[in-house]
């Protein structure tokens, strides 16, 4: 702590900002690829915008009303995925940026809360143009680049795996790094079961939970929520399964099987456990 | 470099700073809680602090013979307010210039006193600029010898120096500020020169319930009338990744100049490529040149990650503030960022001139 607080004083006297050497705009050191100018796309908006701006606070388990800004979370975060202050209104309607909350915000137009960047200047108009664009065109993201010997995977971006939860989720959202061929879903690819209140799902009491309300939020990669009546949430461990074997199995545009249990080759459900706790 | 530390000392030796208003406490030799309802500074001030901010803080006090609103409606209502609008001047390299005059915030204060002294309940609510939003609401109880308290709602949480510039390095990056107020309890000490603070919290800065961790914060720091110095520290058991902050903060008056600092450090597991450990520092000068006159050098420090060299941030701030008559003030400043030169935001210029009003 000692040498913290003098490398802290030290620095704040001197003040030595970084020459940035090896760093990407972001300060992050250089791996693959070159930055990537400012466009209507996903990927740069996330590069330009939602990484180095929004993610000051937007980020980690106290990001405020719960929206994560990072790579990881944010399209599947955004897109179609109502808002917590006013929840009538997407964060992101793909097609219209005027009813998008995101837009709403940035321009100052919301009608709860204050202008974001809160506490920073607001993004020039130009820039917000940009992100009007991306929306009007749909609001895509290109799927990661896939070849034969990576398969399409899922994972759990709300909640996450092994969360615990002191109250039901407004939805399960689940996205993939890929097009995924969404005919499957209403075939019952998709299953969420609890344990019958052991915490076990090799028991034989467990409860299949249905129905479940499926929304495909994205195609391209895929993006789906899964939302459950409230009725059937009750404190108990759940576990949700998506089948990636057999023939309701979820696959790919080129019919190939996604890789659900992670092991690098097609096939494989995917599974991901969470536990709604009873309130503290 | 050089002008750099010009500037700096140049600050040290003549200065004070902009929006943070803990140097007041610290030029003052008092506690927050001296002028204000919460024990913890911010918000709505109480009767010693209406009177101070009416008669000591402006350099020509207009004698209203008590015609003036002072906020206390009766013994168990009072009212608060405060407007900041700003002209402001922004350059961002390789952007066109902004200018704009904009509301940058207001405010309404409101505490319920059920039992004078005793019991309240408190309300912050933000009204502009966009929609109104809560940012406290909390009932408060005091013992009957006020050495100890307890909150229970949502709260700004105790840690470091309770700036107004919620965009300070060492206000921002921990993330604990009064953009992100949290819903939970709080207890309070007040032991003569002595005071602390200890809250748990759901850790989702406002936002429902979201996993079974819990954030824990706890201040305590020890106050002289010439020095001060605190400790602060805070926990975030959060699945999305754990979260550890400590740092110390300290004041001192050297004639009429009330100086701050703060030092913290990060070690946040909630990115997804993995931990990252931060330092963040802060040193302001406050120099009351006369009477309702203040000068404000700021100068802060910022790496967002040890382990990657050359990205270190620092920001530099200059703010003259006076405030001529009660319930208003006035402020000029800039800022400069100084950060890695791809980006073009770290390294923007900003100027401003700001009316505050507030009683």
């Amino acid at each position: 702590m000692r040498r913290v607080l003098w490398l802290s004083i030290s620095a704040t006297l001197l003040g030595c900002a970084g020459n940035g050497e090896g760093l990407d705009a972001n300060g992050r050191p250089i791996m693959s690829g070159g930055p990537i100018p400012l466009a209507p796309t996903f990927e740069s908006i996330q590069q330009n915008v939602f990484t180095p701006i929004c993610t000051a606070c937007h980020a980690g388990a106290a990001a405020p009303v719960g929206l994560r800004l990072d790579e990881a979370s944010s399209y599947a975060m955004l897109v179609g995925t109502a808002s917590v202050e006013v929840p009538a209104v997407h964060r992101v309607e793909p097609g219209n940026p005027d009813a998008s909350y995101l837009i709403q915000k940035l321009e100052g137009t919301a009608p709860v809360g204050g202008r974001m960047p809160l506490g920073s200047p607001p993004l020039p108009q130009a820039t917000i143009d940009v992100i009007r664009q991306w929306i009007t065109a749909g609001a895509q993201r290109a799927a990661a680049a896939t070849s034969a010997a990576a398969p399409a995977t899922i994972i759990g971006v709300e909640p996450q795996r092994d969360q615990i939860l002191d109250r039901p989720p407004r939805e399960i959202l689940l996205s993939s790094d890929a097009a995924l061929d969404t005919s499957a879903l209403q075939a019952g690819a998709v299953t969420l079961m609890r344990s019958g209140g052991d915490g076990s799902f090799a028991e034989g009491n467990e409860v299949t939970i249905a129905p479940l309300r499926i929304d495909v939020r994205s195609l391209e990669p895929t993006v789906i929520a899964i939302e459950i009546a409230p009725q059937d949430w009750t404190p108990d461990s759940y576990r949700l399964s998506v089948a990636g074997a057999g023939s309701i199995a979820m696959s790919d545009r080129s019919g190939a099987a996604i890789d659900g249990d992670n092991d690098g080759r097609a096939g494989g459900d995917f599974r991901m456990d969470f536990e709604i706790g009873r309130p503290l | 470099m050089f002008a750099r530390v010009v500037i700096l000392i140049v600050g040290l030796a003549a200065a004070q700073a902009a929006f943070a208003e803990p140097y007041f406490a610290v030029q003052t030799g008092l506690k927050c809680m001296n002028c204000h309802s919460n024990p913890t500074g911010g918000g709505i001030r109480n009767a010693f602090g209406r009177t101070w901010s009416q008669t000591v803080l402006p350099s020509h006090p207009i004698d209203l013979d008590q015609q003036s609103l002072s906020g206390e409606i009766s013994r168990y209502l009072s009212i608060g307010t405060n407007l900041r609008v700003d002209g402001t001047y922004l350059d961002v390299p390789h952007q066109p210039t902004q200018n704009n005059f904009d509301i940058e915030e207001a405010r309404l204060y409101l505490e319920l006193t059920a039992i004078p002294d005793r019991l309240s309940i408190y309300f912050d609510q933000r009204i502009a600029p966009g929609g109104s939003n809560n940012l406290e609401a909390y009932v408060r109880y005091w013992s009957a010898n006020h050495l100890w308290y307890v909150k229970a709602g949502q709260m700004y949480l105790p840690y470091g120096w309770r700036l107004e510039d919620d965009t300070a390095f060492v206000r921002e990056v921990p993330g604990i500020n009064m953009f992100t107020p949290d819903r939970g309890v709080e207890v309070g000490l007040e032991l003569g020169p002595w005071d602390a603070q200890f809250a748990v919290s759901n850790g989702t800065a406002g936002a429902p319930e979201n996993d079974r961790g819990k954030q824990y914060s706890a201040l305590a720091q020890f106050v002289q009338p010439i020095w001060r110095v605190g400790v602060s520290a805070n926990f975030n058991d959060a699945d999305a990744g754990t979260r550890r902050l400590g740092g110390i903060f300290a004041g001192v008056r050297t004639g009429p100049i009330a100086w701050l600092g703060e030092a913290d450090y990060v070690a946040d597991k909630s990115f997804p490529d993995g931990e990252r450990k931060q330092q963040v520092g802060l040193l302001e000068a406050n120099w009351l040149m006369r009477k309702g006159h203040n000068l404000k050098l700021t100068a802060e420090y910022f790496d967002p990650d040890d382990s990657v060299d050359e990205d270190e941030r620092a920001r530099y701030s200059i703010v003259y503030e006076h405030t001529p008559i009660q319930f208003v003030q006035l402020r000029l400043g800039a800022r400069v960022y100084d950060g890695i030169p791809q980006n073009d935001l770290d390294n923007r210029r900003f100027a401003f001139l700001q009316v505050n009003g507030y009683f």
